[in-house]
């Protein structure tokens, strides 16, 4: 099998954040201090091997990128400062614009001015539609959303963004899929893939592989953003309307009480997304450990962006209490304006995408392990793939 | 000459380079001192048990050296005792030295009577505190000078009346106070060598904290006939011979978090020692773990000869990881297999950490302004007039390169007191 050579990579994977993997001396600490790392899927020194010799094809197929959660020990640990847990990161960054098939997700990453244009075109473009589209006669007694924007219109609207977020998502995850299988792809049977569906779930929801790295406070503060977000979520998009029942409605003007469910999970929500991104951002200005020590400006967008959309969101929240239309109404606008660019643009083509990516990964292992044991042969065909691929990290 | 206040040569340290040094500014004609910080010269070669290239052991080479310092009476040295202040400059230094008491004078005859009293022990320095000693002490059995010490938490207990009283000849002064000796030389050398680096402060190996881990230092000792296994290679936790050793090369060293640099030495050290393994226990199998291997000029051929050894496998690889499994003491090593990108967990019976030299000046520095390097070896660039470094001040060698430092030293010395 030839190994064809990308000798652009390195300089390419520069704009993705890529800094010091090219002080690698290839002593294998890394792989063996990563707790996360196993003997039929070690990394993360094998990522900067094929970055070195431009072995982009080797990249593309890899699962091992998703498996790091990027602790930071092989970077702490590394006796030549190459910091292959940046490298691991720049990787994930490489992936999710190559599974892009749109190139916005390349742009995106490599380009931050491209990036700053996409989102204040469209915020501008959501703060001219809220301007545009409303009542045109907003309740200026009380501070009652739903008498400019009524909740079923907002809903027709989040439907119209989920169903093109999922386009572009799914169509992206199913090139991952592609990738990441190969020809086994569509060799193994719907039966395997449904019977691990369930590892899919539970790693969606618990990241459990977050937690046996040594750093345990890193999965602490994911699962805060993650859980959080998760919520709101469900909460703007699907709840928003309430399925048409008036005490299941987000977007009400008549105030919930305290302990009304909704009121109790968006301070919940409210609560984990400030305290996991104010975690963050004081992580990576005092670059406290080694995952906070390189932010490439998608990590400060995705932080800023969700941490201004929680703090318009409270802020909402707070004129709603004291019953102040105006504010209420100019406040919710800047809201929307944060929140749409955040999901549009983030989901499908940067950090975000990897909320998919990462699970799906995990699942496809699985499936893979699961099918390979009942194929004898598959898995001769397999072990020759690994040991070819070991051929060429040895050349 | 006409500058030069005084031709004597101060010699800071007793090992290898500064006896070499010493001993050849001696022979020259030059007055030397010689200042050394432990009860006895020798410095780490005393503590091999053997040394390249010959695969000696380090009396041979020492005894010669001994014998030259006898027979010279230009060669003067102070044992137990360091520099305190260093004023002046070339051809004109005025150095002062201090003496810690020893507690025995020049009439002890070494017939082991103190010890013989002598209750109280302390951790064996001379072993790295892998056995312990009586604290009236022989530093070890070819010490030279021949002369017992007493150490000063002895001197301090009730016991220190038994153990003067129990001396024939009068050898024993619980009297003994520090000295200052001020001197006046022409040019100084500096050889106070290096130390193994603290292999504590690997937090991933298990050092101190695993009792099969040990260092390459502490395995000189192991083979040593006058260590604390009398030169059987025994694993520490049961005292039984082990069957599969692993040689950890580079442990904290071309490191940047620990030592940045390579020692130079300490892959063939391991070789050296796997050589003690498998004399002593034939059935015995070593695992080399490496980054690279480093044999420099003649002795690749213990490389070439090594690798020709089936009981001996080099694993390219740095280890990253041990644990131990408490219920046998073995040692479970993590670490990936370079060359073919496969991760392994590997067990043994012992493990060495080939850990490497730093030099002794990086944390106890010159007492005068001299430049160093960023790892603390003494730099020759911007060197200081009539100061000279030798040996592993200067750079981490081996013995036999540092003998030849030591005489280049020396000569550096003759020229800066000479020229003038």
């Amino acid at each position: 099998m030839s190994a064809k050579v990308d000798t652009s990579i390195m300089k390419d994977l520069k704009h993705f954040g890529l800094k010091d993997a090219h002080k690698c001396f290839h002593c294998g600490n890394c792989t063996a201090v990563c707790p996360l790392s196993t003997p039929e899927n070690p990394f993360p020194r094998r990522f900067v091997r094929y970055i070195q010799l431009g072995q982009k094809d080797k990249i593309l197929h890899a699962p091992e990128p998703w498996l790091c959660y990027y602790c930071g020990d092989c970077s702490t640990n590394c006796p030549r400062g190459a910091d292959p847990g940046e490298a691991m990161m720049v990787t994930r960054r490489y992936l999710t614009s190559l599974y892009d098939w749109t190139g916005f997700s390349r742009k995106f990453y490599t380009s931050e001015k491209f990036e700053i244009i996409a989102i204040l075109a469209v915020a501008i473009l959501v703060g001219l539609g809220m301007l545009l589209f409303n009542t045109g006669n907003p309740n200026w007694e009380h501070a009652h959303l739903n008498s400019v924007w009524p909740s079923h219109a907002i809903e027709l609207a989040d439907l119209g963004m989920a169903a093109i977020l999922s386009f572009l998502l799914l169509t992206n995850v199913f090139r991952c899929f592609r990738f990441i299988m190969g020809d086994l792809a569509f060799k193994i049977p719907v039966k395997i893939y449904a019977s691990k569906l369930k590892e899919l779930i539970v790693h969606t929801l618990t990241q459990k592989k977050f937690g046996k790295c040594t750093d345990r406070m890193q999965w602490f503060v994911h699962l805060m953003i993650m859980t959080g977000y998760a919520s709101v979520f469900l909460m703007v998009v699907v709840f928003i309307n309430g399925l048409t029942i008036e005490n299941l409605k987000f977007q009400r003007d008549v105030i919930y009480p305290l302990w009304h469910p909704w009121r109790l999970v968006g301070y919940y929500s409210t609560f984990a997304i400030m305290y996991g991104t104010t975690y963050a951002i004081i992580g990576r200005l005092k670059k406290s450990k080694a995952p906070y020590k390189n932010s490439h400006p998608t990590d400060w967008m995705f932080l800023i962006l969700l941490q201004l959309t929680t703090l318009t969101g409270i802020f909402v929240h707070i004129t709603r209490l004291v019953d102040w239309p105006l504010p209420t109404y100019g406040l919710y606008i800047v809201h929307m304006m944060v929140a749409v660019p955040m999901l549009v643009l983030e989901v499908p083509f940067a950090k975000w995408a990897h909320l998919a990516y990462r699970p799906l990964v995990l699942y496809l292992l699985k499936v893979k392990e699961a099918y390979l044991q009942e194929q004898p042969v598959g898995a001769e065909e397999v072990s020759a793939e690994v040991a070819s691929a070991e051929a060429v990290a040895s050349e | 000459m006409a500058n030069a206040v005084t031709q004597s040569i101060l010699v800071v340290g007793g090992g290898m380079s500064g006896l070499s040094a010493a001993i050849e500014a001696a022979e020259a004609g030059h007055e030397v001192y010689l200042v050394e910080k432990n009860p006895y010269l020798g410095g780490r070669v005393a503590q091999l048990h053997q040394y390249f290239p010959k695969m000696c052991p380090p009396y041979c080479g020492l005894e010669i050296n001994f014998r030259r310092i006898k027979n010279n009476p230009r060669f003067r040295f102070y044992t137990m005792a360091v520099v305190e202040s260093i004023s002046g400059e070339e051809g004109n230094w005025d150095v002062s030295i201090k003496i810690d008491p020893r507690y025995v004078n020049e009439k002890c005859t070494a017939c082991n009577k103190c010890a013989e009293a002598c209750t109280m022990e302390i951790d064996n320095p001379f072993n790295y505190a892998m056995d312990k000693t009586k604290a009236a002490y022989l530093p070890h059995d070819m010490a030279f000078p021949m002369r017992y010490v007493l150490d000063p938490a002895l001197v301090k207990s009730g016991e220190a009346q038994k153990v003067k009283e129990a001396c024939p000849y009068d050898a024993i002064d619980l009297d003994m106070q520090p000295q200052t000796v001020e001197l006046k030389v022409g040019a100084i050398i500096w050889a106070t060598g290096w130390k193994p680096y603290d292999a504590t402060k690997l937090d991933n190996l298990g050092f101190g904290k695993y009792p099969n881990v040990v260092t390459n230092v502490m395995m000189e000792r192991l083979a040593a006939s006058n260590g604390p296994t009398q030169g059987k290679i025994l694993r520490p936790s049961d005292g039984k011979a082990p069957q599969n050793i692993a040689f950890v090369q580079c442990a904290g060293s071309r490191d940047e978090n620990h030592l940045p640099f390579c020692s130079s030495i300490c892959c063939l050290a391991s070789m050296k020692q796997s050589t003690y393994v498998r004399e002593q226990l034939p059935d015995a199998k070593v695992h080399i773990f490496f980054i690279d291997i480093r044999a420099t000029d003649r002795l690749e051929d213990l490389y070439r000869k090594a690798k020709k050894d089936e009981n001996i496998v080099f694993f390219k690889g740095k280890v990253a990881k041990i644990e131990e499994d408490s219920a046998t003491n073995n040692l479970v090593l993590r670490v990936e297999d370079t060359t073919s990108g496969t991760l392994h967990e590997i067990t043994m019976d012992m493990v060495v950490l080939a850990t490497g030299m730093q030099p002794n000046t990086a944390e106890d520095a010159i007492p005068t302004p001299v430049s160093y390097d960023e790892y603390g070896f003494v730099s020759a660039l911007g060197a200081k007039p009539g100061l000279y470094a030798a040996g592993c001040t200067r750079t981490p060698v081996g013995v036999y390169e540092t003998v030849a430092d030591g005489t280049a030293a020396a000569l550096k010395a003759i020229q800066s007191i000479a020229r003038r």
